[in-house]
Formats: C-alpha cells, sequence, structure tokens
C-alpha cells in the first residue's frame, strides 16, 4: 500500500510541484520541540500529499496551514531557553556590558547623562509639540467642522473676518442639504450674582446643536436635549463646584448679568460637562442658549452687522467645495449683485482653527526638530566614545573572533550593549522629566503632562525610544568595531579607534547643530528685545488705563453719569497730567471696520479700522499731532463731523496734508481736521493698520476705558485711593487696571515662551556636545600622552602642546560654525519674515555666537589639556 | 479498573488494536474511512499522547520516507494495559446495553 501510494505521490508532485506552504513549515519547524517534530511535520506533509490527491491542491494546502496552526499548542513548543535566540550569549553580552559600564566610569557618566539628558528634553519638547499638534483633537467630527467666514475684497487687498450674522445657521440649513448641523457661538462676559457680588465669568451663548457638532461630554444632563428649555444654562464641572459646591448641579438656579444685554436673567441649570482636555480652542465655562437674550426676537433676521462664528458640520469632508461654489449666490440673493463682487463667504477647516487664532503648530515642529537634534548629539557622543575606546577592547573583541564568533554575533554584542546604556538613560531622562514638569509648567506657563497618555502608551513611547536610541547609537560601533581583523585586534595595531574621519564628521555634525541652535535662539532673544524697547510711538511708561464701561452697570444712564463722575475726581488729583476716555487702546485696539471712501473718489470704498476717542487721548498717551489739529476740547460737545487719521490712513487715502481732505461713510461727509504720528496699537509683528479715529464725549456710551498720564511716584497709595473710589461707583466689574508698559510687554508672550523653550534646549544641546567633547578629550590626550612626553623631553613648550591638542578642536569649530551659517541664514530669515518690523540678521550675532562656543570649548578642553601638557614626561615615558 | 477514556480516544485506542503497528496519516486515514468524518492530526497527536501517558499505547521511531519531508514516523502499538481497557469499556458497554428496554425506542 505504502508503495502504490508512494508511486502516485512521485507522479503528482513531479507534475504539478505542489508543496506544503513554506512558511507554516518554517514556523512550526521553528517552534515545534526538537522531539516532536519528525512526528508533527512528518504526519503533516506526509497528510498534504494525501490530500493533495483527495481533495486538490487548495484545499490541502488549507489544511496544512490549519493544522500547522493548531499543532502550535505549548506541549509541542521548545521552551524559550531552547528557542535558537541564544539566551546564554546574551546573559554574557549583558554582563560584559555591565562591566564595561562600571569599569569606564567618566565615559559611561558622559554616555548615559548625555543621553538621559538627550532623551529628558526629547520627552519634554514631545509632550508640548503633541499638545499643540493634537489641539481640538478629541472633537470626534473635527475633519467634518468648519467655520463659516467672510472675506471683503477691497482696493487695498482681500481682508478676511470670521464673524457673521445671526440667521446664517438657518439659511445654512434650509438651503444647503450638505449642512448636516449648524451652530452659533457668540463669547463674552457676564457677571454671575452671588450674594449681591457679581462674579466676573466667561460665557459663551449658543445653540443646542453646539452639543452634537463638538464632542463635548456630559457628566451630568440629558445628551439628547442637553438645554432643557430656553432658560437652561450649561456649567463646566470647575464652575459646579464654584457655585454649588457639587458636581450634579442639575435644577440649581443662577442669577446672570449679562453687560452685553444690559439685563439679569435666572437661568437653571441643565447639565454639567465633563473635564475636556487642555488642548481645546473652546473652553467653555458658562453655556446658555443664544435664543434666550431678550434682544434675540429683534435681531432673529438681522442680516446687517455680524458679531459671532457660524460652524457647521459637513455631510463629508469633500463637501465645502460644493458649497464655497454656491455661496456667490447666496450673497446676491440676500445683498444683490455689488455685494457679490466684493465679498466671499469662505469655510475654514476647523483643523486650521488653531493656526489661524491661537499660534502656529509649526512652531511645534520646529521644537520637535530641536528635540531629535539634542537626541542626535547625544546619540553621537555615544558613537564616538564607544569607536574611541576601541584599541582598549581590542583583545577581547580579538578572542572573541579567535573562538569563533562571527560578524553578526559581535554587531550583537555591541547593539545589546548600546541598548543597555539606552535604556539606563532613557529611564533617568524619565525621572528627570517627571521631576522637571511642574518647574517647566510653571516657568513657561505651559500645563504639559504624562497624563494624557496611558501607562500602556508611555511603555511602548519608551521602548521604542530606547530601541531607536540603542540602534542609532550602537549601530556605527557595532559595524566598525566587528569589522576588524582578528589578528589585528590582537595585536592592537589599530592604535587610534580608526576611522578618524568618521568621527570627525560626526564631531562637526553635533556642532553644527548646537551653533545652529544658538545662533537662533541668539537672533530671536534681540527680535523681540527690539520689539519690546522699540519706542511704540506711544507713552508706554507713565499711562495707566482704567477698565470703565457704562456696559458694566446694572443701570446704563445712572454709569455714564456716575464714569464721568469718577473721571472728573481723577482730573483734580494733583498727581493727573491727564485723564481721557476712549472706546479703545493702544495693545487693546478695535477691531471695528467701516467701509469709507475718500470725497470725489467712485471706486470701490476702503474697509478701515474705526474707534472713538475724547478730545484729551492724545495727550494721554502722548501721541503727535503731525498735521492740521486736535479735536476741540470736549466742552464743545460730540464732534461728529470731524476725524483725525493715523499716517497709515493717509496714506491710503492719498491725501496730500496741507489741503482740506473729506472723507465719505456711506453718504456723510466727514472733515479730517487733523493727522497724528503712526503709533503701534498692536504687536510689532503687524504693520500698522489704517485707523479713523472719531471723537465723542465722556458722556457718549461707546467708551470703555478711562486712560490716565500721572506722575508715577508712589503708585501703590495712588492706586489704592482710585480703587477705593472705583468700589464706591456701584459697577458690577471689579477694579481692573493695566500699565501700559506690561500691557506691550504682553502683547509678546508667545514669542517669549517660545524664545525660553529654544534657548534652554539650546543650552542643554551645547552642555551635552560639550560632555562628549570633554570624553573625545579624555580620550585624546590619554592616547597622545607618550607622543606630549617625547615632545617635551625635546624641548617643547606647554604652548606648543597645548596648540597641539586644540588645533584639532579649532578646526572642528570653525567648520561647524560654516556649515550652520548658512541654515541659519535660511530658517531665520524665514521666521523673522512673519514680523513686519524686524531685525537684521547681523554678523554680529554669529561673531557672538562663535565666540561663545569657543569659549566653551576651551573651557571644556583647556583643563585636561593643560594637565596634560604640564605633567612630569617621565611618568608617562617609563611605562616600556 | 478506573479509567477516564474520551470517546476519540477509545476510536483511536480501537484503530490501534486493528492495526498493530501504526502512525499519525495512518489513523486519520482509517478514521476517515471508516466513520466517513475527517479528523485533524493535531488532534489525533494530543490523543495519542494523552493515551501513551496513560500507558495505554508505546511508541518508537521508525524509518524516514520521502513523501515526509525525511522526516521519521513514529509507529505507535497499543500496550496490553490497552487491550484492557478496551475490553473492559466494551464490556460493560455490552452489559450496560442489555438493560435497554429496546421497545422505548421502537416507533420513535
Amino acid at each position: 500500500m505504502e508503495g502504490d501510494s508512494c508511486n502516485e505521490f512521485c507522479i503528482s508532485v513531479n507534475s504539478k510541484q505542489y508543496h506544503p506552504p513554506a512558511w507554516a513549515d518554517r514556523l512550526l519547524n521553528y517552534f515545534c520541540r526538537q522531539d516532536y517534530a519528525d512526528e508533527i511535520l512528518g504526519d503533516l506533509h506526509e497528510a498534504f500529499y494525501w490530500r493533495l490527491k483527495e481533495k486538490g491542491p487548495t484545499k490541502a494546502k488549507a489544511r496544512f496551514t490549519w493544522e500547522v496552526i493548531k499543532s502550535l499548542r505549548p506541549k509541542n513548543l521548545k521552551s524559550f531557553y531552547h528557542l535558537s535566540l541564544n539566551t546564554m550569549i546574551f546573559r554574557n553580552y549583558i554582563k560584559i556590558a555591565f562591566r564595561t559600564l562600571l569599569k569606564r566610569k567618566s565615559t559611561s557618566f558622559i554616555n548615559i547623562f548625555g543621553l538621559s539628558i538627550g532623551a529628558a528634553a526629547f520627552v519634554l519638547i514631545f509632550l508640548y509639540a503633541y499638545q499643540i499638534i493634537s489641539f481640538d483633537d478629541h472633537h470626534q467630527n473635527k475633519e467634518r467642522i468648519f467655520l463659516a467666514y467672510k472675506e471683503r475684497i477691497t482696493p487695498d487687498g482681500i481682508q478676511p473676518t470670521y464673524d457673521t450674522w445671526i440667521p446664517m445657521k438657518d439659511r445654512f440649513l434650509s438651503d444647503y442639504s450638505q449642512v448636516k448641523e449648524a451652530a452659533r457661538i457668540y463669547e463674552t462676559d457676564s457677571r454671575v450674582i452671588k450674594n449681591n457680588q457679581y462674579i466676573e465669568e466667561d460665557m459663551m451663548y449658543t445653540d443646542e446643536s453646539f452639543f452634537d457638532i463638538f464632542s463635548f461630554s456630559l457628566l451630568h444632563g440629558n445628551e439628547k436635549r442637553v438645554f432643557a428649555d430656553m432658560q437652561s444654562v450649561v456649567l463646566s464641572s470647575e464652575m459646579a463646584m464654584k457655585y454649588f459646591q457639587k458636581e450634579n448641579a442639575i435644577g440649581e438656579i443662577m442669577e446672570i448679568f449679562l453687560p452685553d444685554e444690559d439685563t439679569i436673567l435666572l437661568y437653571q441649570v441643565s447639565a454639567v460637562l465633563d473635564k475636556y482636555p487642555v488642548n481645546n480652542s473652546y473652553q467653555p465655562s458658562l453655556i446658555i442658549p443664544m435664543e434666550s437674550i431678550p434682544v434675540y426676537p429683534e435681531i432673529a433676521n438681522n442680516w446687517s452687522s455680524s458679531f459671532l462664528e457660524t460652524y457647521v458640520l459637513l455631510d463629508r469632508k469633500e463637501s465645502w467645495m460644493d458649497l464655497e461654489a454656491a455661496f456667490p449666490d447666496l450673497i446676491e440673493t440676500l445683498w444683490g449683485s455689488e455685494v457679490r463682487d466684493n465679498t466671499n463667504f469662505k469655510l475654514l477647516p476647523f483643523d486650521a482653527y488653531y493656526d489661524t487664532f491661537l499660534g502656529n503648530k509649526n512652531d511645534a515642529y520646529t521644537l520637535l526638530f530641536i528635540g531629535f537634534g539634542i537626541l542626535l548629539i547625544a546619540a553621537i557622543n555615544f558613537m564616538n566614545l564607544s569607536t574611541a575606546q576601541a584599541s582598549q577592547r581590542m583583545k577581547e573583541i580579538g578572542l572573541r573572533k579567535v573562538l569563533g564568533a562571527i560578524r553578526g554575533q559581535l554587531r550583537t554584542q555591541f547593539i545589546t550593549e548600546a541598548f543597555v546604556t539606552s535604556l539606563f538613560a532613557i529611564v533617568l531622562g524619565l525621572i528627570l522629566v517627571f521631576f522637571i514638569i511642574p518647574y517647566f509648567n510653571d516657568f513657561f506657563d505651559v500645563s504639559i503632562s504624562f497624563g494624557m497618555f496611558s501607562l500602556l502608551q508611555i511603555i511602548a513611547f519608551c521602548a521604542i525610544l530606547a530601541i531607536a536610541l540603542g540602534i542609532l547609537s550602537g549601530s556605527y560601533p557595532a559595524v566598525y568595531l566587528s569589522s576588524m581583523k582578528s589578528i589585528d585586534a590582537l595585536q592592537q595595531k589599530m592604535g587610534f579607534g580608526g576611522s578618524v574621519n568618521f568621527r570627525n564628521i560626526l564631531v562637526v555634525l553635533q556642532f553644527s547643530i548646537a551653533l545652529f541652535l544658538i545662533t537662533s535662539a541668539i537672533l530671536i532673544r534681540n527680535q523681540i528685545s527690539f520689539m519690546t524697547n522699540k519706542n511704540m510711538g506711544f507713552d508706554t511708561e507713565s499711562t495707566i488705563t482704567f477698565v470703565a464701561s457704562a456696559a458694566d452697570f446694572t443701570d446704563r444712564e445712572q454709569g455714564i453719569v456716575r464714569l464721568n463722575t469718577f473721571k472728573e475726581e481723577l482730573k483734580n488729583k494733583s498727581y493727573m497730567t491727564e485723564v481721557a476716555m476712549s472706546r479703545a487702546v493702544p495693545t487693546n485696539w478695535t477691531r471695528s471696520f467701516t467701509f469709507v471712501r475718500p470725497d470725489g473718489w467712485n471706486g470701490d470704498p476702503l474697509r478701515m479700522r474705526y474707534t472713538y476717542v475724547d478730545a484729551n487721548f492724545f495727550n494721554a498717551y502722548s501721541i503727535n499731532l503731525k498735521y492740521g489739529n486736535h479735536f476741540l476740547p470736549d466742552s464743545e460737545g460730540n464732534q461728529r463731523e470731524s476725524v483725525i487719521l493715523n499716517e497709515a490712513a493717509m496714506k491710503a487715502f492719498e491725501f496730500d496734508p496741507n489741503e482740506q481732505n473729506v472723507i465719505k461713510i456711506g453718504d456723510r461727509r466727514i472733515n479730517v481736521v487733523g493727522v497724528v504720528e503712526d503709533f503701534n496699537f498692536e504687536s510689532l509683528q503687524i504693520e500698522i493698520a489704517p485707523t479713523l479715529i472719531f471723537h465723542r464725549t465722556g458722556e457718549h456710551p461707546v467708551h470703555r476705558f478711562i486712560s490716565c498720564k500721572m506722575n508715577m511716584t508712589n503708585l501703590p497709595e495712588k492706586i489704592e485711593e482710585i480703587e477705593d473710589k472705583w468700589n464706591e461707583l456701584g459697577s458690577t466689574n471689579d477694579f481692573t487696571y493695566y500699565f501700559m508698559s506690561e500691557q506691550v510687554q504682553r502683547l509678546y508672550e508667545a514669542e517669549k515662551r517660545y524664545l525660553g523653550l529654544v534657548t534652554m534646549f539650546s543650552a542643554l544641546a551645547i552642555v551635552v556636545a560639550c560632555l562628549g567633547l570633554y570624553g573625545l578629550t579624555l580620550f585624546i590626550i590619554e592616547k597622545r600622552r607618550k607622543e606630549i612626553s617625547i615632545r617635551k623631553v625635546l624641548g617643547a613648550e606647554i604652548s606648543g602642546i597645548l596648540q597641539l591638542i586644540f588645533r584639532d578642536f579649532t578646526k572642528w569649530v570653525v567648520i561647524s560654525f560654516i556649515l550652520s551659517v548658512p541654515f541659519v541664514l535660511f530658517f531665520m530669515t524665514d521666521w523673522l519674515e512673519g514680523y513686519h518690523y524686524r531685525i537684521p540678521i547681523s554678523w554680529i550675532t554669529f561673531a557672538i555666537t562663535l565666540a561663545l562656543v569657543f569659549l566653551l570649548v576651551i573651557m571644556t578642553v583647556g583643563y585636561q589639556s593643560l594637565r596634560a601638557a604640564s605633567s612630569n614626561p617621565v611618568n608617562h615615558l617609563k611605562d616600556e | 479498573m478506573n479509567l477516564q477514556l474520551g470517546v476519540l480516544e477509545e476510536m483511536i485506542l480501537i484503530i490501534l488494536l486493528m492495526k498493530d503497528e501504526t502512525y499519525g496519516v495512518d489513523i486519520a486515514k482509517e478514521y476517515e474511512s471508516q466513520l466517513n468524518q475527517s479528523i485533524s492530526l493535531p488532534a489525533i497527536h494530543v490523543v495519542l499522547k494523552r493515551l501513551e501517558k496513560k500507558d495505554l499505547v508505546t511508541s518508537k521511531m521508525g524509518e524516514p520516507t520521502a513523501e515526509r519531508g525525511g522526516r521519521r514516523k513514529r509507529i505507535y502499538q497499543a500496550t496490553n494495559k490497552g487491550y484492557e481497557a478496551a475490553k473492559y469499556l466494551q464490556h460493560k458497554r455490552s452489559e450496560m446495553w442489555k438493560v435497554i428496554p429496546a421497545m422505548n425506542f421502537v416507533f420513535q
């Protein structure tokens, strides 16, 4: 019977060449116990050919695979010990790795400490950058959320504005089937009334669909009906704790004063939000239905003033193109063809929200690159020191080779050593990060934590980092060391750790990265100090601003009277030079726009900012008049027919300052009475915008600020005195004041944080690089001891010997410097381009960096070199 | 005699008794031809290992053949104990069968 089957088997195999699936065969062969392999594998093979004959190749193969998998049961497997990853030799590698670490403590310290600083820096940067890169990611519909906005096409360019109209939401929902949900958001401030006290809180007016579009989960309340009715308020959990001392505040009543609406309303808590991530664009604390505000029925169909944000949730991401194509027709039906020509409706992907309004994700990516840079520098230290030490381990390598170690095994050994070191370093680095995080958050005013990752993710991240770092830092030494000939290794022929050139390239790479970072940090610092110290065009030193708006009084009429009394009282103080009221102040400038034409111009109108001031405003800020006259004193009443321009506006209108100029808003003619010098009312990042400045006296309700130019001595007493006066007024707003100088500083907070981060990590980079250099110096001196001694015996001076050692280092630093310059020029020109008022990149910066790095290098290398150069040559010559 | 013997274990033990000397694939072939039901080799291997542990079968290595990829067979043979066990089970079963009142099931 067996003979028969063999004949048939031979024919079928030979003619059709069917074999069991090789991968399954190999899999089982690798894992199967040796004493079972013959039986199991043999049977499976035999059964395969039998089934091949009976049932055809497909079924036979499937059956074979299935049986292989079923055969992989624990009892059939090799013990871990017998798998051909030979654990015994691994144990030896790890033992040797520890011994080497302990034997050369200084190098081990440099390696592990350098790597752990690198890893710590990288982890910190990663945590920070991840927070920014994943901004708003927790909204599940993020891809399909868009912010509707408009663009005005004006003769001086396209100006996007992101506020939209109240009825736009319903219009979108009824006109476009692609729009699945739409919600309006208006963020303002409110006063929660508690025990007769007015407590200022951020307020969001929105629609119930807000909770369908954005992913805010509820701690308490009904997901389906978040607002139970029009008198419902939704609280964040913090607010619930603050006002009701419990998270489940459902059903509680809140009394809220809305300054914008000039009313006090009662709301019932209908839901409490769960905690949401910090990297969320919207951080709502109090949410009420937009329809609940008393004025809503009057403005529900108002297509003339836009002030809120409209979000849409589309059926799918790609629909935004269809919508944008359909918008011009909507504009035409709403306002006619003229508006169609100068207005676009656009959709901003919610993804782009962070970059448009809050910051720049590119900064996060830049920081990540810096993180990689530091990691690379630390890894290079490891590579260099390992190869430099090679000569000291040559006997070991030679012996291993003689005893039969093949190259692959030696490579595995060195990679294992690198892996052990990098694992140590990463654990140490993580411990460092753990302790640094609170200080880091405090110092940079950020809120990073491990909290956004699960423990498993952190462990996986560290494992990947350790393996990547191990391979990065261990691969070159492994390849280099294992490639030596055993006879050379035993005779220790390669005296100076081999491939010097490659090592020099690595050192140059390290210093190029460090130099690049330092130069960039200095340039960023220069730009920021330029912006904060530049003359802004107004007086920042002796001006204090109080927030003082009639809207903050529960009775507006009363409020105006009281604010004016307050103003008069301030004026009468001996230390007051000037007191002015205005709608906007520099650093918190107007964002209101109007359409304006110079008289006699028939083209499209310009879209220009406008604001209101009283007659004392320019004096309070020492803003100089360039042409014409100031407004007449406030006693002359509101000067509705007059406007003062800034220089930018004058240029935009192409006015001749020596003539009597007139502008037209709609059909109203307004005389230009004067032109003030340009002053920077915003960050110097932005060019000064043309602004129309109108006059209103303090009796008019537009004003929101009182600015005082005053004698700044004995300030605390004066502020206290003014505060007492303020508290008598009965405003719902707490006494709030700013110093203009501080406000100017505050404009650059983001830049300063960025500078802080870049500076910190550049410093780390250069420290790690110097650490490596120090190790390398120790080694080079060790190697050249005899040469130095012989030179000394032959009469060389200490200076000559120092020169000998320093020559190489100087060469490296200079080459690194030359390499770093184009990168600095490229990246920093790009960065500076984001600032309208900016510093030139001067050669002095480069000179300073070079000097700094030289100094550091000399300090690093100097002591050891000097000791070597001045030691007694006899000590080092007698050992043979 | 106190023996826990599963149905498959008993079946394979009987096949071994029928064949005197046999091995995995042969058992599978016999099983399929007798019962007209397919069986997987790993299942047979597990059963054989269990039977061997209970001393009902012994095994020795055979010669390698080409169709086994040059691997040897493990050849199994039932022991006396195995024969006794199978016989005991069969005997017990026959006794129990006699007690079943056939009438109860005739018309179902």
